[in-house]
């Protein structure tokens, strides 16, 4: 199972859990009930993915009894599940309505709006949901996922630990604790971070990737090489994984190390842009200018806008005495961001003038 | 080698052609099927010692005897270590070391000066690990023998032959990233070529050359080509035009080498052998060189002047003697302003050593110097180094590196204004004969590749986030000189005019020089070294001056601006921008800059009783449109004020301020608005 629809599940449960919670018993309650049945029998249905039966067991239960804030809660859950959003924000509008301060309410309308690439709102309603309930990590955890991909790394460690202190096992958590240290460029915390996360679940290989890149800004190259190799024995398909250990060999100046692995990246994905360019970096290093030209070309089909790439080909054309070309390459690199192209250009006496 | 050292070569190795028991004797019984060839052979090296053994030797006619003896016994020591020998003392050094290596193969108790032999050898072949090896085999003589005579290779001198071998070790162990190409056949020839001196711009090459038609036709006795030449080649955009020889006056049936070249190649530096070696002058009138002129007996004595640059004003002059005078060692250089009587100074001990100096070259910039040395720390012969004076002194001198230099001689290193080429001459494999003239392209430090990572930071997303590793930038080097350049002409005919150029400092209102346009072609050449607010008048009688003001801040880099100046004769109604006029910001304040210009201004005034002026204030469309005409006005005033209280009549003057109703080029950038704000006269009455 992929690891995204894994979390959302964990994440679904105590939606689940608080429909569990207020199923009511039949038995001791009067009348025919018949909205509670159909709301039972919805639960039941949710539980066993059966989510449309679900959704019609629910229709009948609201049908039945028009304030049943619960049998909104969880038709709102079940149409998350259907990836109806609009009508799940419109049943968990009503849910709340009917019983505001419901952290729950708040936790799956934020989820909704997450969905619904809203990120504002959902931070807000992430916000209500931390203040109605303080102790339930997940809501903390989304919020500080929300505010690091917003860039606001400070604001993510903050709430990261809010969901540790609210749950101490929990392992994702301390990973992308981590992962807002590590932005932050507090890499010896970022590292026990991840340390904590693989502890808590071994299987959680990005913290090996991730330790790896804090371990080598703190100049832990052999450790962070270390790393790498522990994950690539676990998990050989990763291009991206054989990348960055090319990279930390280059940073070891091992760069027949390097091209090793970028040329693996390249296999399991020929696609991988950053690959190519990187072995053209690795390539330069060795003095194969021609073959670097030629990796960064193939990089730069791959990506039109690759600055980085330029800069490399430029390098590369100028040894191979291509001047106008390592000109052109140079000065389209300043102008796709890197302002060091138009010096190189300057210096190497090119014609024209910086953009 | 001194003839006493040969003929104790020639002794020594005669018995261990015997001994030896790989040596193969040049003997009967060795040759008894062919005695028609060992007599042959014995003939030619008869013959060959016979020149061997002459005091001077003559090294290059010993050779063809040798390697003719050789080809029929190839075998025998002590000829394979006479030939190499004879390739020591050539133009191919190198060539020197199969034969050497092969001497000491072929005989185990080699004596110990083969051993020095085979050192040099092996050090001219940047084999540096081996030299010292045997170098180390080699013991001292002649200090305590031979009566103290020339050929003396004492302790010292093998411990720096070995100290140059580590030298040589370090520089090779970090190359400098440049690329050496040969300048072609344009300019090389099958025989020597060296001596390059280039313009500040690189457009025009001058070289020395041994090449076939040469004056005179004389042929050098060594077999080194023919008597010395000056020839001249042109940059056409893609390549260098073929050299062309220069004919008289600067060449004669002597030797004739370069020098030096004014940056803006209006004048030329020679070497003469007479007088024991002295350094004289030619000027370009229009496209004709002049008869080379002494430089005076402050710069030329009977000593030894080989070499010498200007300085980028033309005041000083730097160049290499050996007099005794003020000497620190061998070959010295030293400095000496041209139009005073003071006499030349040492440039001191961090320069010069207790050994040569040799080919000068100061750069555009003014401070950066290349000069060749056999001391400091040379990997062997004269290596090129680079010292810079700044804060009142020079930099310690730095080697420029392997491959530039070589165990061998590297002289006579000139580089364009910009800093990014470089001129030498060397014998390298690959060349089209003897010594030729290389181009260096100085790349700079590497450039260091950039690589991109991602990471998946977010555990629950494990959607890669794009994280570049940035190396830290390079720090590129650029010469810190601008190089104006263009043409003068008429106006009103487009004609060429030789014009003179006078580059002030606009601060202390000093003429730091004074150059002149080529007369025929119009074409002029100024190097502004960065860290001055320059005022450019050119001037030539019949013709109002023309005024340019660069202001390069002291790191100002590199930088070639193409000027045209179309000269305009006094005429009614003609109007002049007066560039080196300066207000405070916003004021009608005239700055203590513009002191030059005004007084230059005054001077035309003077001269020209009949001369009438108005002067106009311009400004540029930023601001309010009132405010700007009453700035322009008070401007206006303040010329005319100045000039008044400095003796002109007011009759002759009146003010205009325009504001900003007569633009020069649209307000649309911060050049074109630099340009419309400005101060001209127009020439009312004359």
């Amino acid at each position: 199972m992929p690891k995204p629809l894994l979390l959302s599940l964990l994440l679904a449960l105590p939606l689940v859990g608080y429909a569990q919670v207020d199923t009511v018993r039949a038995s001791t309650l009067p009348g025919p009930q018949l909205a509670e049945k159909a709301y039972n029998s919805g639960l039941a249905s949710f539980n066993a993915q059966s989510y449309s039966a679900a959704l019609r067991s629910f229709d009948q239960a609201i049908a039945a009894k028009a304030d049943f804030a619960a049998a909104y809660a969880n038709r709102a859950a079940t149409r998350y599940e259907l990836k109806e959003y609009s009508q799940a924000l419109a049943d968990y509008d009503q849910a709340l309505k009917l019983e505001p301060g419901n952290y729950a309410g708040y936790f799956g309308r934020a989820r909704v709006r997450e969905a619904q690439n809203q990120p504002a709102e959902a931070d807000q309603d992430y916000s209500e949901a931390v203040k109605a309930k303080p102790d339930y990590a997940p809501a903390w955890y989304n919020r500080g996922v929300l505010r690091f991909e917003k860039g606001d790394y400070q604001a993510a460690r903050d709430d990261f630990d809010g969901a540790i202190k609210a749950d101490p096992k929990m392992a994702y958590a301390y990973h992308d604790r981590g992962s807002a240290n590590q932005k932050l460029s507090n890499y010896a915390a970022a590292t026990q971070d991840y340390s904590q996360a693989l502890t808590l679940q071994p299987d959680l290989l990005a913290a090996l990737l991730n330790r790896a890149t804090s371990e080598r800004r703190t100049g832990q190259l052999p450790q962070a090489l270390r790393d790498y190799d522990a994950y690539i024995a676990k998990k050989a398909d990763n291009a991206l994984a054989f990348s960055n250990r090319g990279s930390a060999r280059f940073e070891n100046k091992d760069y027949a190390g390097a091209i090793a692995d970028f040329s693996q990246a390249i296999k399991l994905d020929a696609a991988y842009a950053y690959a190519w360019n990187n072995r053209a970096a690795a390539q330069l290093k060795l003095e194969k200018y021609a073959p670097a030209a030629a990796d960064a070309s193939q990089a730069i089909k791959l990506k039109p806008d690759y600055a980085e790439a330029y800069l490399n080909r430029g390098h590369a054309r100028e040894m191979l005495r291509q001047a106008d070309e390592a000109c052109q390459d140079w000065r389209k690199a300043a102008e796709l961001g890197i302002a060091a192209g138009d010096n190189y250009a300057a210096a190497a006496g090119c014609a024209g003038e910086a953009q | 080698m001194p003839i006493l050292f040969r003929l104790f070569l020639l002794l020594l190795l005669a018995p261990t052609f015997q001994a030896a028991a790989q040596s193969v004797a040049f003997s009967k019984d060795q040759f008894s099927e062919n005695k028609e060839g060992l007599r042959e052979a014995m003939r030619e090296m008869k013959e060959g010692d016979t020149e061997y053994s002459a005091d001077p030797a003559r090294y290059a006619q010993a050779l063809p005897h040798y390697l003719a003896a050789q080809e029929f016994n190839p075998n025998n020591a002590g000829l394979n270590v006479k030939i190499g020998d004879c390739y020591l003392h050539s133009t191919t050094k190198t060539a020197a070391l199969p034969y050497l290596q092969k001497a000491a193969k072929l005989d185990a108790t080699a004596d110990a000066r083969t051993h020095f032999l085979l050192a040099r050898a092996l050090h001219l072949s940047a084999k540096w690990r081996e030299a010292i090896a045997e170098y180390q085999l080699a013991p001292p003589v002649g200090g305590n023998t031979r009566n103290g005579s020339a050929d003396a290779l004492t302790a010292n001198d093998l411990q720096r032959y070995i100290q140059q071998c580590r030298n040589g070790q370090l520089l090779m162990a970090r190359p400098v990233r440049v690329f050496v190409d040969n300048a072609g056949p344009e300019l090389n020839s099958a025989d020597s070529d060296y001596g390059p001196v280039v313009s500040a711009d690189e457009s025009t090459i001058v070289i020395t050359s041994r090449r076939a038609g040469s004056i005179g036709g004389k042929k050098d006795p060594e077999g080194n080509g023919y008597f010395e030449d000056i020839y001249q080649a042109t940059w056409t955009g893609k390549a260098w035009s073929r050299a062309a020889n220069l004919g008289a006056p600067v060449n004669t049936d002597e030797h004739n080498a370069t020098v030096g070249l004014a940056p803006d190649g209006q004048r030329m530096l020679v070497y003469s052998n007479a007088n024991g070696g002295d350094i004289l002058e030619a000027n370009l009138g229009g496209s004709a060189w002049g008869k080379p002129k002494q430089l005076g007996s402050r710069i030329n004595t009977r000593s030894h002047e080989t070499s010498a640059s200007y300085s980028p004003d033309g005041r000083y002059l730097y160049f290499v003697s050996d007099r005794e005078e003020g000497s620190l060692g061998r070959s010295d250089i030293y400095k000496v302003e041209l139009e005073s009587r003071t006499p030349p100074v040492n440039l001191g001990s961090t320069i010069n050593t207790a050994y040569g100096e040799e080919g000068v070259f100061m750069q555009p910039d003014g401070k950066t110097m290349f000069f060749s040395s056999e001391g400091h720390n040379t990997m062997g012969g004269y290596d090129i180094f680079k010292s810079v004076f700044e804060n009142g002194k020079w930099s310690k001198p730095e080697n420029l590196g392997w491959p530039i230099n070589t165990p061998d001689d590297d002289v006579f290193f000139v580089t364009s204004a910009s800093g990014r080429h470089g001129y030498y001459s060397s014998d390298r494999p690959g060349g089209l004969g003897a010594k030729d003239i290389y181009r260096i392209t100085f790349l700079g430090p590497e450039k260091q590749p950039l690589l991109s990572e991602e990471d998946q930071l977010l555990a629950s997303r494990l959607a890669p986030m794009k994280q570049t590793v940035l190396a830290p930038a390079v720090e590129v080097a650029t010469a810190q000189v601008t190089i104006l350049k263009g043409t003068v002409t008429d106006d009103a005919t487009k004609q060429p005019v030789e014009a003179a150029i006078d580059l002030i400092d606009n601060t202390s209102g000093q003429t730091i020089a004074t150059f002149r346009s080529n007369s025929t072609s119009g074409r002029y050449l100024v190097s502004l070294p960065s860290g001055t607010n320059y005022g450019i008048v050119v001037r030539q009688e019949g013709y109002l001056f023309h005024s340019e003001n660069f202001d390069l801040p002291a790191g100002a880099a590199y930088a070639e601006v193409v000027k045209d100046i179309p000269l305009k004769r006094l005429e009614m109604g003609v109007t002049i921008v007066l560039k080196n006029i300066f207000f405070d910001t916003g004021k009608a304040s005239l700055r203590p800059e513009s002191t030059a210009e005004l007084e230059r201004l005054q001077k035309l005034l003077t001269e020209t009783p009949a001369l009438k002026l108005e002067m106009a204030g311009h400004t540029d469309d930023v601001g309010e449109a009132a405010k700007n005409q009453d700035l322009s006005q008070r401007r206006a005033q303040a010329v005319v004020a100045y000039l008044t209280q400095h003796g002109i009549a007011a009759a002759r003057l009146t003010a205009a301020g325009y504001g900003e109703t007569r633009p020069v080029a649209p307000n649309t950038n911060k050049a074109n608005r630099q340009l419309n704000r400005r101060t001209e006269f127009k020439v009312t009455g004359k």
